[in-house]
Order: C-alpha cells, then structure tokens, then sequence
C-alpha cells in the first residue's frame, strides 16, 4: 500500500511505542518511530510523515521545544501525549503549534479516532486552502466570501466580531484554537479589556448558529483551553 | 576616693605654694601686692583644674592667710588694720573661690559630655553591629561582646526564651534591671519587645561592682537592642521553618507529580495493549483493561488527597457564562448518561447570565455532582440541571429522584471519604468527590450546598458571584 499514511511516532519508550503502534493498526500500516526529540525532529521534516504522535518527557528535549521545530518546518498534524492533565501544558503545546492532546492512559479507540481526524482535516486544509467554498453544517450556511449566514434559507445577524469569531474557528476546524489564538485573530495584538468579553460573544454566537445553545454542537468549549468548530459529525 | 593620685597631686600642689610664697619673701620689696595676689589666684586656679574644688578652696584661703601675713606691712602678723589692704584680700578670696567653682563646673560637664559620647558610640556600634551581623545568632552575641567590656563585667549572655513558662528565664521575666547604686554581682535581666518577653539578659561579674547612673542607663538602652536582636533571632528561626515546609511541599508536589507520571506510563502501555486484545475477543484482557482503568482512578484519587489536604487547589477567576458552562458539562457527562435523560434549564431569551468564575474548577464541580446523580438515582429518574441568577450569585442547581441524604448525614457528604450507604461496596472511588467540589467552590469565592428535593431525591446548589455586563459593553469591543 503506497498510498498508506504515514504516521510518526516519537517516544523514548519501546513499549508506549508498541502500544501506539497497535492503537494505529486500524489507521494505517506505515508507523515510523523515533525514539528521542532530535532524530523526531529530523524524521518529521525528512521523512514528510502525514502526522505526528509526540509523547512528551523526552530525555533530550521539551515537548513545546519538539513541536516548535517541526512547526517550523513543515505543517504536519501533531498529537501529543501527556501523562499531566494540566491545562496549562495543555495551553502552552497548543500555542507552540501542536493540534490535538491526549491523556495518558489513553483509550486505543480515542487515539485511533482523532488520529483520523487530523490526518482527514489536514487533506481537506490543502484541499480547502486555495477556494473559499461555502461551508454548510446541517441547515446552517456559511458563505465566507459574502459573509452570510444562513439557516434554511433565513439571514442570521452577526456582529462584526462575531464573524471573525466564527471564521477563526472555521478557518481552523477541527483544531482546538487556545484563547490567546483567537484573542491574537479577532483583537490583533491589541491589549486591554475586549479580551476578556469573547466567552460572552461566544455564547451570544451559539445562540444564534446552534440548534441548542445549551448542548452546542458546532462551536465546541475546551475547558480551560479554547474553544473548537466541529464540521463534521 | 582619695587615691594615691589625688594625695601626690595635693603635695605638689601645696609645695608649688609654699615654693612660690619662699621665692616671693625674697623679692618683697621689688613686688607689688597685686604681683603677689595674681600669682596666688594662678596658683589656685592651677589646683583647681588638677584636683577640683577639694583642693582649690583651702588654697585660696592658705593664699589669703599668707598674704596677709608676708606681703602687707605690718610683715609677719595678721592684722586688720588697713581697709585698703582688707579689701583687696577679700577681692582675691572671692575671685579665687568663683573662678574654683566655675572650673569645676565645665569639668564636670565636658566629662559628662564624654560620657554621653562614649555611651552613643557604643550604642551605635552595637546598632549597627546588630543589624550588618550575618547570622542573626552572631549579633546576639555582638551584644553581649559589647555589654560586657562597657560594663567592665566577667560574664553576660542573652538566651532566648520562647515563652515556657516551666524555664528558668520565666522567674525574670519580673524582675527589672538593676538600680542604680546597688551592688551588683549576677543579675537576669528581662529582655521584651512590644510588651512580650522574648529573651533573658545574664550578667555576672567575680566581684559586686555598683552601676552609676550612666551605666544604668546604658544598661536600660542596651536591653532594648538587646531584645530587637533577641525577636530577630525569633523570626529568622520562623522565615527558616516557613522556607523548609514550603520547600517539603515543593518536593511533596515533585513526588506525587513524578508518582503520577511514573504509573501513568506503565498503565499506558498495559492499557492499550490489552485494549487491543480485548477488541479481538479476549475477555481477561478486557479484565485487565477494567483494572488499570480503577488503577488510573486511584492515582488521580491520590493526587487529589495531596491537593485537599495541602490546599493545593487554586482558581483564576474570568469573566464566563452559564449556558458555557452548562454546555460544556453536559457534553463531558454524554458518556456517563448514555440513554438517560438529561434536562438543562435556561433562560435563553434573556441576556446571557455572566459570572466571574474558574471555568475548569466549576466544570469540575458540575460534572461531579452529575456523576453522582447518575450513580445514585434509578434510571427512570429525571436528572435537572439549571442556571439562574439569584442577587449577586449565579446558581446552579443538580436535582434527581435519588433516595436524597439523611438528615443525620448532611453535613457528612461534604466530609472526604464520605460515601453513601446505598452506594456499591466497589465504587471504585476514595469519595472524595464532594469534599473536593465544595473546596473548589469555595476557592472561587463560591459556595456549595445540600437540600431534599421536593416529593424526593437531592438538588445541590453550586453558587458562584455573577458579574453585572454594562449594556454597552459589548458594542464597544466591536
């Protein structure tokens, strides 16, 4: 299988290195494995991998210092793996350009999952770049060159930040953006209190696009983190 | 008081006398009288600086007398019968005697001057000492160094004293410090900051010595540095005790979080290796799967001990909204519910309820008590979550149709290890979950609490402060 993707996996532990590997059998058959940060760096830019499984506490290297390599070489999807639940490491691998976090002990179904989902969104991202093709999620569409809203054909009002809300977050579907990625994206590098208003944009924006604001669907909360666009269900 | 010194200067003194009343016999006729009394009034006033009123005034009157009797005619007898005569005399006594007397008083004075010089100099040294010394146990001993040699003392010593009242430095603490003009030969001297005895003063010396009143008052000026570097000895001791515990919970933290770290790796691995097996059909693996999982629990339970008891929690309160919160809640519970309803109350129409919360901790609190309400209600039962705005608070409520708590039990659910006697035996969980909600609560400046539901089951009520958004708030940041 030529075609297969090719997933990367780095990991100073022979045997998290199995259990990945295992976890991804379903995904594909081609698994590289790097076994510290440097040769993980070098693999991710060399080998042109489709994504990246990084497990942090890696003898040589910090796990923001790996991602913030390899993002500054190619746009591979990252996945990391944490046995911390903190939200802060959590935060600071997401600014330093890492997609997706999962917790140690990880559930073999949920890695598989969003394995997929990372490969399938950074396709569709290539795909997507170059037309700005209207985005539809169940009755709901959305016309980024106009800028128009719709639910079954009704005009929904957006305000102005409201819409570089929901476009950050569609332009990024799929990725959890931290706050500051979306305060950096709606406000600019502008300091001061509008910041501290986005959860109540966003709420007022769910109330608006999402069937029920109270179980919303589209514009997913990250506790602690971010928030997230699903397109797809 | 009189010393050999004093008598040898009482020879010289009155032999320069006799000497100059020899020499001037013999020059009688070529001296006139007021020579002769200039030179008595130098001499007197010479005396008078060397050996002090003591000595001058029976100069002056011997210089009277011998004027008298040598240089005004008749010679060689005390007469008193030449008024001129009689009045220059009576000048010269009263001169001699003023000028003794005013002397003696700047003498007096500057030495005083000096005195007070000396004490200030030591004081200051000794301030300066305290406060440059390394260790705050050298300055204690500083002190002492610089008590001992300005008091002339064999021994002196500062202890600390800590309060006990069984010790020996408790039966000082009432005394005072030595008066002035007593024998002294050992005394403990009480040593207090701002009314509180901190310390004890002991100085002894082989011989009573008598403190003169400048001694004493070096002694009572000294005790109080005495006492600032006693009470800096204190605090010093305290900051060092605050440090090692600080430093024993960073290390317990580094421990717990490498514990942590180090099970959860192995789990990993024996988690998604028997997973894998399990997906094909093999029951013990799947077994084996169930374990690690209540092994992950456990070690969070465990983390979460530490944290409870250390008061390891902290918030950082944000501006936030309910339907957020309530939103984010229900989807991290949609595994634990399954088919089971779950009712969300909220006023949508309204202006979104804001607070000022930790979104994480409250999360937290949310889904804990929806995890027991799932856990400890039939399955019939309806499950509420609601949000409403009450005074200054946000609330929100968990209600089920549970068998509710026993009156004899509310205040224990909050307790940690707490666990419902309804709940199963293996729940697998320390019941910790409430203690920990109500501690999250609290640290937001919020408030978590227990009542029956109306014809059956529990409502808990999380509180936390709502924030008044000003109308325009939002258009502005547009």
């Amino acid at each position: 299988m030529p075609d297969a993707d090719l997933i990367l996996v780095i990991d100073d532990e022979p045997q998290i290195r199995r259990a990945v590997r295992d976890a991804l059998r379903e995904v594909t058959v081609r698994v590289e494995e790097a076994a510290n940060g440097s040769s993980g760096v070098e693999a991710a830019t060399n080998g042109r991998p489709d994504l990246v499984v990084l497990d942090l506490g890696l003898p040589d290297m910090a796990g923001a210092d790996v991602c913030r390599e390899i993002r500054q070489r190619s746009a591979v999807p990252i996945i990391v793996l944490s046995a911390r639940h903190s939200e802060h490491e959590k935060v600071d691998l997401l600014n330093a350009g890492a997609d997706d976090y999962v917790t140690k002990p990880f559930s073999v179904l949920e890695l598989a999952a969003r394995a997929k989902a990372q490969i399938r969104r950074a396709k569709t991202l290539a795909a997507a770049a170059s037309s700005a093709a209207p985005v539809s999620i169940g009755a709901l569409h959305i016309d980024t060159v106009t800028r128009k809203v719709s639910r079954d054909g009704t005009q929904l009002h957006l305000t102005p930040i409201e819409w570089q809300i929901l476009a950050t977050l569609l332009a990024a579907a799929g990725r959890t953006l931290t706050h500051q990625q979306i305060f950096d994206a709606v406000w600019g590098r502008q300091f001061g209190s509008p910041q501290q208003y986005l959860r109540v944009h966003i709420t007022n924006l769910r109330r608006k696009i999402e069937i029920d604001p109270a179980a919303p669907q589209i514009i997913i909360t990250e506790p602690g983190v971010g928030y997230r666009a699903e397109l797809s269900r | 008081m009189v010393g050999r010194r004093a008598v040898a200067t009482w020879i010289a003194w009155i032999a320069l006398m006799a000497a100059a009343t020899v020499v001037m016999v013999q020059m009688r006729d070529a001296m006139d009288q007021v020579h002769v009394i200039l030179v008595y009034l130098l001499l007197v006033l010479g005396a008078s600086t060397a050996g002090g009123r003591l000595l001058a005034i029976p100069l002056a009157c011997a210089g009277f007398l011998l004027i008298d009797f040598y240089f005004q005619s008749p010679f060689g007898s005390i007469t008193a019968g030449k008024t001129l005569d009689w009045v220059a005399l009576a000048s010269f006594l009263v001169t001699a005697i003023v000028a003794t007397h005013l002397l003696a008083r700047a003498q007096a004075e500057a030495e005083e001057a000096d005195r007070r010089a000396v004490e200030i100099a030591s004081l200051a040294r000794l301030g300066s000492e305290t406060l440059s010394a390394g260790r705050a146990e050298d300055a204690l001993a500083r002190i002492a160094e610089v008590i001992q040699t300005t008091l002339g003392m064999s021994e002196c010593s500062i202890t600390p004293w800590d309060g006990d009242p069984t010790t020996a430095a408790s039966s000082v603490a009432a005394t005072g410090i030595p008066s002035a003009g007593h024998k002294v030969q050992r005394a403990l001297i009480p040593l207090s900051v701002q009314g509180r005895v901190v310390g004890v003063l002991r100085i002894a010396n082989a011989a009573p010595v008598t403190l003169d009143p400048a001694q004493r008052r070096f002694l009572d000026a000294i005790t109080y540095y005495a006492a600032l570097g006693v009470d800096r000895v204190r605090l010093v001791a305290e900051a060092e005790h605050a440090e090692a515990l600080r430093e024993a919970d960073r290390l317990k933290d580094i421990v717990l979080a490498s514990v942590s770290h180090d099970l959860r790796t192995p789990l990993t691995t024996i988690k998604a290796l028997a997973q894998s097996e399990a997906m094909q059909g093999n029951k013990s693996a799947a077994a084996i799967e169930e374990q690690a999982d209540r092994l992950t629990r456990l070690v969070s339970d465990l983390l979460d001990l530490s944290r409870l008891k250390g008061g390891g929690y902290s918030a950082i309160p944000e501006l936030n909204t309910a339907e957020d919160l309530i939103g984010a809640a229900v989807r991290q519970t949609r595994g634990l519910f399954g088919d089971r309803p779950l009712r969300t109350v909220i006023d949508l129409r309204s202006p979104a309820l804001v607070g000022h919360f930790d979104f994480s901790q409250s999360l937290r609190v949310l889904c804990n008590l929806l995890e027991n309400a799932v856990r400890y209600s039939p399955v019939a039962g309806s499950i509420e979550l609601a949000a409403r705005r009450e005074n200054g608070s946000l609330v929100f409520t968990v209600s089920d149709r549970g068998p509710g708590i026993d009156e004899q039990d509310i205040v224990r659910v909050f307790e940690p290890f707490y666990r419902a006697r309804s709940a199963a035996p293996d729940a697998g969980r320390a019941g910790l979950g409430l203690s920990i909600a109500r501690t999250l609560a609290e640290i937001q400046g919020g408030s978590l609490s227990y009542e029956p539901r109306p014809d059956g089951g529990s409502v808990f009520s999380l509180r936390l402060p709502a924030t008044e958004l000003r109308a325009d708030a939002l258009e502005q940041t547009a």
